[in-house]
């Protein structure tokens, strides 16, 4: 009773002076869409979370920097040696710091699990055409997320010095080196000088926890202000319109069920670090640029990259009397050209669809089958290049030579997506006239109407049910597609 | 240097049947060996080791080679163009002596060295430096660019070990007394051993194939419980 009345007064006190009472209420009331796919970016902020926390731990113990120095720790194969001090402090977490190998694979697999989420909830934003109007900001601060999170992902893979990242840094540096003509002068800005150098390592360590989590922390500051703001998107169904959210509440539904995810983000990160081993720096080894180890493959999230550099033939010419060296094409053209396709998204989509419209409501992934078949595309793309960049383990288990593989994979690699992303398109053709069906109850005769297989009036429904039309037509002159933006799409 | 590495095999090859030949009723392995040869071994190598299109020379192949492939299993090949790889040894302890008795007779080959305790540190600098590139810093093996692959050496005894660097079976080059000292051999297999133990430290080692295994459970153990997760709260309220 009294305490109740101690805590009103004090609320109350604070109110007078910081006059949140009117925004909190506002906040609590906010309404989050009850699908369970909205919750994908959360895992990913809830991550961050975890990477925040198990970091400051490891930087209280990590020692970053290059000078020699004698292991004198309790893992015995390495006890005398001269390692770099990072690498010995590395191993010292991970023999003699109490909970410190727990806390430093916490701290791996929520960076794994990190970029997943980021991955999966950025496509789940493509497919959905959550990036349309008035949402493009917020795509673009979710790509340079990923971009940014990724960047710090392999630096922070690569600051223990070990021989497995260092032979990862070592292939980022020939890299950065094969840039034309500025290729030296961007190396040497990022290494601090020739590789291996002493710099890098305490420059890698405050880019990894002060300039980039300050930066990725800004980002997803503004990522959720811009989406309170703007309000969540939505998916179609009874009751829902681009002018309302049909959902739960923050208070009280949604604010437990996403406490509910922190625990199990939290639960199944320290899970894995307490029981699958990840990254033993132990066994690689200290880095030696006269060492090397195999099977050498950087975190998953860096497969694409190692796959392109493995699969894409060793090719060098001349541009205008410059060289351009073989890792150039597929270690800097190819994935810059993919970065800035995935920013210009948004603006390409609508150069394909003519939609300019504001929306609310999202599209299903029937909807759009061109967006959905170049997204499938992209995305089998990107798989099976990670895929690749494993090459010489499944050669190893297929006891193939891996000569052989890669020719094989080139092939499947250039085919499979096309393929993947033809086959989507035809699938999303088929349910876009069938709201009610799935891709497990549809018919085959849905397949075969698009085929053009069917008796040709069947072919074409006179117009296309489904949400798209239950969405008032535009009026304006400035969306003139939209209305028979279906048979612009097929063409 | 083989010459003497030679003249140490026949030494140890005669002392090793002198020993034997003390207890009257069992056979000199020699003689135990020669009959086994004759069943297991000729169809590939000859009546006498010399060789047939089927299997090579085995006249100066030594003790050494002769345990390193019967004591791994290798050999007997099962069947002509079988991979030499590691099985489970065909052939006993008492019966695996015999047969490298018999080959050490038939020429001038390498005896089986004999492997002591050694640096542990100065074993892991040499293993990372020389044999990691091959059979991984895990000893999980790996991919050579040939198209063969480096074996796992998770099961090699320290003799095995000391055997495969002398001798470089296959593809693996061999590593002679002045590029790697018997101090060094001693050192190797010390540290392949008690590096063992170490490999689950801190969870389950995914067969020490790195950064591949480790994001597939991200994925499949990582994110998808938490997907499964979210799917299961984020049902519509009630
Ligand atoms: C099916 C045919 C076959 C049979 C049976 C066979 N070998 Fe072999 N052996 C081979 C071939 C082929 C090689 C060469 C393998 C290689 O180098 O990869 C070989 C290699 C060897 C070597 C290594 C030679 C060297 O100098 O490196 C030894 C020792 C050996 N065999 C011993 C034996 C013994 C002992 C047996 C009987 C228990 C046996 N082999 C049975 C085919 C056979
Ligand atoms: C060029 C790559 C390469 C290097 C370097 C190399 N090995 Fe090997 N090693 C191989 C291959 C290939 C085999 C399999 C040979 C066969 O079975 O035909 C092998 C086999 C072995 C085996 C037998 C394993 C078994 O299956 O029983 C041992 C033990 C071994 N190596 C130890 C070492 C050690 C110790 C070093 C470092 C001094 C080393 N290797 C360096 C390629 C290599």
């Amino acid at each position: 009773m009294i305490a109740r009345m101690i805590a009103r007064a004090g609320l109350r006190w604070m109110d007078r002076r910081l006059r949140a009472a009117a925004l909190t209420r506002e906040a609590l009331a906010k309404v989050f869409p009850d699908h369970w796919s909205f919750m994908l970016g959360e895992i990913a902020l809830y991550s961050f979370v975890t990477l925040v926390l198990t970091g400051v731990f490891l930087s209280l113990f990590f020692d970053p920097s290059t000078a020699e120095t004698i292991y004198g720790g309790s893992y015995g194969p390495l006890r005398g040696s001269s390692v770099s001090a990072a690498y010995a402090s590395a191993i010292e977490l991970s023999f003699d710091i109490r909970g410190g190998l727990l806390f430093r694979q916490v701290h791996h697999w929520s960076a794994l699990i990190f970029l997943a989420a980021i991955a999966i909830h950025a496509c789940r934003i493509f497919f959905t055409g959550a990036f349309r109007t008035p949402r493009e900001i917020n795509w673009l601060v979710g790509v340079t997320l990923l971009l940014t999170s990724l960047a710090n992902g392999f630096i922070g893979y690569s600051l223990l010095d070990d021989l497995l990242s260092g032979s990862g840094l070592r292939i980022g540096y020939s890299t950065f080196l094969s840039i034309p003509i500025v290729g030296t002068w961007v190396a040497y800005l990022v290494f601090g000088g020739e590789f291996p150098g002493d710099r890098v390592i305490p420059r890698f360590f405050s880019l990894h926890i002060l300039l980039l989590p300050a930066l990725i922390a800004g980002l997803i500051g503004a990522h959720m202000a811009i989406l309170v703001r703007q309000k969540h998107s939505q998916f179609p169904g009874p009751g829902r319109n681009d002018h309302n959210v049909v959902g739960s509440k923050m208070w009280p539904t949604y604010a437990f069920r996403s406490l509910g995810l922190l625990s199990a983000v939290l639960a199944v990160s320290f899970g894995l670090g307490a029981l699958v081993q990840v990254n033993p720096v132990w066994v690689w080894g200290p880095f030696s640029p006269s060492a090397g180890t195999t099977p050498a493959q950087p975190d998953w999230f860096l497969g694409w990259v190692e796959g392109l550099l493995r699969l894409f033939p060793a090719v060098e010419f001349r541009v205008l009397g410059y060289l351009v060296p073989s890792p150039f094409l597929p270690g800097v053209a190819l994935p810059v050209l993919m970065v800035v396709a995935l920013y210009a998204w948004p603006w390409l989509d609508r150069l394909v669809t003519g939609d300019r419209e504001r929306h609310q409501v999202l599209d299903r992934v029937r909807d759009r089958p061109g967006r959905t078949a170049a997204g499938v595309w992209a995305v089998s793309l990107v798989v099976l290049l990670t895929f690749a960049a494993s090459d010489d383990l499944v050669a190893r288990g297929l006891s193939v030579p891996v000569q052989d593989y890669v020719v094989a994979l080139r092939v499947v690699v250039l085919v499979v997506p096309v393929i993947c992303g033809a086959v989507a398109y035809v699938l999303a053709r088929a349910l876009r006239g069938h709201p009610g069906s799935r891709l497990t109850t549809m018919e085959p005769r849905q397949i075969a109407g698009v085929l053009g297989l069917r008796r040709p009036e069947a072919r074409r429904p006179p117009a296309p049910p489904g949400p798209r039309a239950e969405r008032p037509a535009v009026p304006s002159e400035d969306a003139p597609d939209v209305v028979d933006s279906g048979s612009r799409h097929g063409g | 240097m083989r010459r003497a590495l030679a003249i140490l095999g026949c030494t140890l090859a005669v002392a090793g049947a002198s020993g034997a030949a003390a207890a009257p009723p069992t056979p000199a392995p020699e003689t135990r060996g020669r009959a086994l040869y004759g069943q297991s071994c000729a169809t590939c190598h000859g009546q006498n080791g010399e060789g047939s299109p089927r299997g090579p020379n085995l006249e100066n192949s030594g003790a050494a080679a002769a345990d390193f492939q019967l004591s791994t299993g290798r050999m007997p090949l099962p069947h002509p163009g079988a991979a030499s790889e590691r099985r489970q040894p065909a052939f006993g302890p008492r019966d695996i002596d015999a047969l490298t008795a018999y080959i050490a007779s038939l020429g001038h080959g390498p005896a089986i060295p004999v492997v002591s305790r050694g640096d542990l540190q100065e074993g892991r600098e040499i293993f990372v430096s020389t044999c990691a590139a091959c059979h991984s810093g895990s000893l999980a093996g790996g991919t050579l660019s040939s198209g063969q692959a480096a074996p796992p050496l998770l099961a090699s005894t320290p003799t095995q070990i000391a055997e495969a660097i002398r001798l470089g079976p296959g593809a693996m080059p061999s590593f002679p007394r002045g590029v790697i000292s018997d101090a060094q051999v001693n050192a190797i297999a010390t540290y392949v051993t008690s590096l063992r133990p170490q490999l689950d430290h801190g969870g389950a080692p995914l067969g020490g194939f790195g950064p591949v295994p480790e994001g597939a459970v991200a994925w499949v153990f990582g994110l998808g419980l938490l997907a499964l997760f979210i799917r299961l709260i984020g049902k519509r309220a009630p």
